[in-house]
């Protein structure tokens, strides 16, 4: 062990960034390696800068590890240097609290953010010394889970992850470690543990399922292999949020990272029905944390971690049915401490004044708002109630508030899109600069930046889009090229928007089956990996995979789907029906809008499981 | 109140940059509930100040720090409340309590420092050694410092206040003052160039900073 440290020592002297590999921040390690039986790897698929920004990461180190069996240890993506030092060294990807090797931890798990990490996912298995195949694995090998978002299409990594856990993971995340942990005591073999598992709710066991193809190459037939695999998988949802585990310490990096602070999670789903929008569909119901509990975690956060600065964090913070209250709750609380507190992106349409001058008194970041299209004709089609009056309203307000930096995201390539609907994106841009101007100058704050990003549609699973072709790479870099043309004109404006291979990718990926697992694999043994930075990202390697394994990927993501479709994601149920999520997308074609269901329920599913929602019929 | 404090860097952190540790240091002293005094104006930010910056790289062993509060600690009480808040590879050694109003800035008595510079080749050790002497001896040792507009080339043996070499190990106090320090790199190439060798891998500690009373190099936690 002195030895592999001693490389390890050597190496950290010749990578950029040593200090993502060292650990000892404060709030880790809490525990020792010998006083907990299930040893827990939690693998954030990216860098240490991104993983440790990550919210679900905090979560679930501080529930793993105030388990008395359990211990929780974290590992990142290494960056490129350091995993050719481990490849040339032979140094196993290891733990950042103990410098333990992936492969010694009973249980691995990765969570699933972002379809085009999963590259990283096998060349983290790989660097770990695991087989990468979950068929290629033996009794001795770690048991690979993986959670998050992504798992709710699980099929495109169903080839290399053994359990996959779908929704809120505070409480199946610590029965599946219990029945690994039981299963272990006794001696139960893997397949035997594997099995036990799919009983839980929420669990998703691959190897216990077959998938049959018609001759189209469109799904026939998702099958059970055995009785313990149920037809469908049901998601987990946590009800009570107030009782629901939450850290109140969470580790402190030295090192900058995205975003560097206390993350409060006010809240978790949301009512609005944005039709693009994955994650409204897989977080509902919208659930609360009481304002006495966010203030106790507050105050509990900020004193075990001395941060300057606090997010309120949700999907649609200006939701929250106290916000102003909430707000003024924790100034007092945090006042002496000089506690910044800041809100993610708003919603236009949201009751922000009264928030945003009780946020005024601490020093001032960047507003985001997301419009996402340019045109109220587009706001409908992709439910996205917010007008031009709510943009410029809060703009206004913005400015006069003393804020002069502005981020608007928009998205190009959505359903039904046609010129008029870009050209109201550079039409929306100037007239948010036009604002700012017609503020009197001695009110202006100095430093106007307005930065307009526009990414490329990616139509989800579960959402009233999943049948939507995306538009081709052509037609999205043509549709760029418009609009950076547009906005050239415009002072003060600054244009972003993303490279269009890794969005056709995307596509491919998150409405993936199981066979895009070959082409991931394929793509990995090609050198790819890191994907999502430029410095990496090969869009030809990925369609020689493809090429290679015998799929197009124009088949994943140009194709529009019927109805009748069994689409690869279908036996999961997330709580809202494959009905109402076609009957969203026939509004959509109509351009009609569907209220929000705070307003009245609109029937999407949950109020089949009762009592779950707050606001269901 | 102004309290002096010394504290450790484990080799464990030795990858994390000043700035770093600086805020780190800062968010303990939050972490800590004692009585941080806040500088006035838009940004407020902790009254704390360091001695000297320890290069990314480099583990220290005695780092001095200054820190103003707004009410009177113990010392006891002081060290108790940091040590509890912060993290076991950065610990609190002793703490001072500045009762001489007059006492300038930390940076500005920075005289100083003792460096500790293990050779991962020990045979490399063995040879410098062996030219120790001759290399002391000589009345100018030129090397090169690196400034923010370039390079320059200064001589640094009056900078060099003592030396020895034990086993794999190269001792050496080195003078630390603004504009006019020797580094333990500058330091090291010298010598290896002295020798006719490639300069080789080095695993570098700090240890006692000194700032100067009557003329003597005194410890600056004694001052």
């Amino acid at each position: 062990m002195t030895n592999m440290n001693d490389k390890i020592e050597a190496m950290l002297e010749k990578v950029q960034k040593a200090s993502r590999y060292t650990g000892g921040e404060m709030n880790t390690a809490i525990k020792a390696w010998k006083d907990a039986e299930l040893h827990f790897a939690f693998c954030f698929p990216d860098t240490y800068e991104v993983a440790m920004s990550h919210l679900g990461m905090k979560i679930l180190y501080g529930l793993i590890n105030d388990q008395p069996y359990s211990l929780c240890e974290r590992v990142c993506m290494p960056w490129i240097d350091m995993k050719e030092l481990m490849e040339n060294e032979d140094v196993p990807l290891f733990s950042l609290e103990s410098r333990t090797p992936l492969c010694d931890f009973e249980v691995v798990g990765f969570t699933l953010q972002y379809e085009m990490s999963y590259t990283n996912i096998l060349a983290m298995l790989k660097l770990g010394r695991i087989p990468l195949g979950r068929e290629e694995r033996g009794e001795n090998d770690p048991i690979v889970v993986a959670g998050g978002p992504c798992a709710f299409n699980p099929e495109p990594i169903s080839d290399f992850i053994d359990a996959f856990m779908i929704g809120d993971g505070e409480e199946v995340m610590l029965e599946l470690n219990e029945v690994i942990r039981d299963g272990r005591r006794e001696g139960a073999s893997r397949a035997e543990i594997l099995r036990r598992l799919a009983h839980l709710r929420g669990v998703y066991v691959p190897s216990l399922y077959e998938v049959d193809y018609n001759e189209d190459g469109t799904i026939a037939a998702h099958r059970p292999l055995c009785e313990d695999a149920p037809e469908k998988v049901l998601r987990c949802i946590v009800t009570d949020m107030d009782s629901a585990y939450y850290p109140t310490s969470i580790p402190v990096p030295y090192t900058e990272i995205i975003h560097d602070r206390i993350m409060l999670e006010i809240m978790r789903g949301c009512t609005r029905g944005c039709r693009f929008c994955q994650a409204g569909i897989l977080y509902r119901p919208v659930r609360e944390r009481s304002l006495e509990r966010l203030v106790y975690l507050a105050k509990e956060l900020e004193k075990n971690t001395g941060y300057e600065e606090i997010s309120l964090s949700s999907l649609s913070s200006g939701d929250y049915s106290c916000l102003p209250e909430l707000i003024r709750a924790l100034m007092k609380e945090l006042e002496k401490q000089r506690v910044k507190i800041s809100l993610p992106s708003l919603r236009l349409d949201s009751v922000l004044k009264d928030s945003l001058e009780e946020t005024q008194k601490t020093k001032k970041t960047s507003l985001t708002f997301a419009p996402e299209a340019g045109s109220q004709r587009l706001r409908d089609i992709i439910n996205k109630g917010v007008t031009e009056a709510d943009l410029m309203e809060k703009v206004s307000d913005a400015f006069a508030g003393g804020w002069s930096s502005i981020k608007l995201y928009f998205m190009i390539g959505l359903p039904m899109e046609n010129e008029e609907d870009l050209d109201g994106i550079a039409d929306l841009a100037q007239k948010t600069i036009a604002q700012y101007f017609a503020l009197p100058k001695v009110q202006r704050a100095k430093g106007l930046r307005v930065v307009c990003s526009a990414s490329s549609f990616v139509p989800k699973p579960f959402t009233p889009f999943q049948w939507a072709p995306q538009d081709t790479r052509d037609t999205l870099m043509e549709k760029q090229s418009h609009l950076r043309d547009k906005m050239k004109g415009i002072k003060g404006v600054t244009f972003n928007y993303h490279e269009s291979g890794l969005s056709f990718l995307e596509a491919c990926v998150s409405r993936g089956d199981r066979r895009i697992g070959r082409v991931i694999r394929r793509a990995f043994e090609k050198g790819c990996y890191l994907d999502g930075w430029t410095e990496l990202f090969s869009y030809d390697k990925w369609l020689e995979a493809f090429a290679e394994e015998g799929l197009d990927p124009a088949f994943y993501a140009h194709r529009e789907r019927g109805r009748d479709e069994v689409l690869p994601w279908d036996f999961v149920d997330c709580g809202i029906t494959k009905q109402f999520l076609w009957h969203e997308k026939e509004k959509a074609e109509r351009g009609e809008i569907t209220k929000d269901c705070r307003l009245g329920c609109n029937g999407c599913g949950m109020q089949r499981m009762k009592g779950v929602c707050s606001f269901c019929g | 109140m102004r309290i002096i404090a010394a504290y450790n860097k484990a080799v464990r952190l030795r990858h994390i940059g000043h700035l770093d540790i600086v805020r780190a240091m800062g968010r303990a002293l939050r972490r800590s509930g004692l009585p941080v005094a806040y500088s006035q104006g838009f940004n407020p930010h902790i009254l704390i100040t360091f001695a000297s910056a320890l290069s990314t790289g480099f583990a220290g062993t005695a780092e001095v720090m200054d820190v103003t509060l707004t009410e009177d600690v113990a010392v006891e009480e002081f060290l108790a409340a940091m040590n509890r808040a912060l993290p076991e590879d950065m610990q609190l050694s002793q703490a001072k309590i500045v009762t001489d109003v007059k006492m300038p800035a930390l940076m500005a008595l920075m005289a100083a420092a003792d460096y500790e510079i293990r050779l991962t080749d020990a045979s490399q050790a063995a040879v410098l050694a062996e030219k120790l002497d001759a290399f002391m001896q000589r009345e100018h040792i030129s090397a090169i410092r690196k400034t923010k507009s370039g390079e320059k080339e200064c001589d640094i043996r009056p900078l060099i206040h003592a030396i020895r070499i034990e086993g794999d190990t190269v001792f050496a106090c080195l003078s630390q003052r603004e504009g006019d320090s020797c580094k333990p790199d500058m330091l090291m190439k010298a010598l290896f160039d002295f020798a006719g060798m490639e300069s080789g891998r080095t695993m570098v500690t700090r240890h006692t900073l000194y700032g100067e009373k009557n003329g003597a190099l005194t410890p600056i936690m004694e001052l």
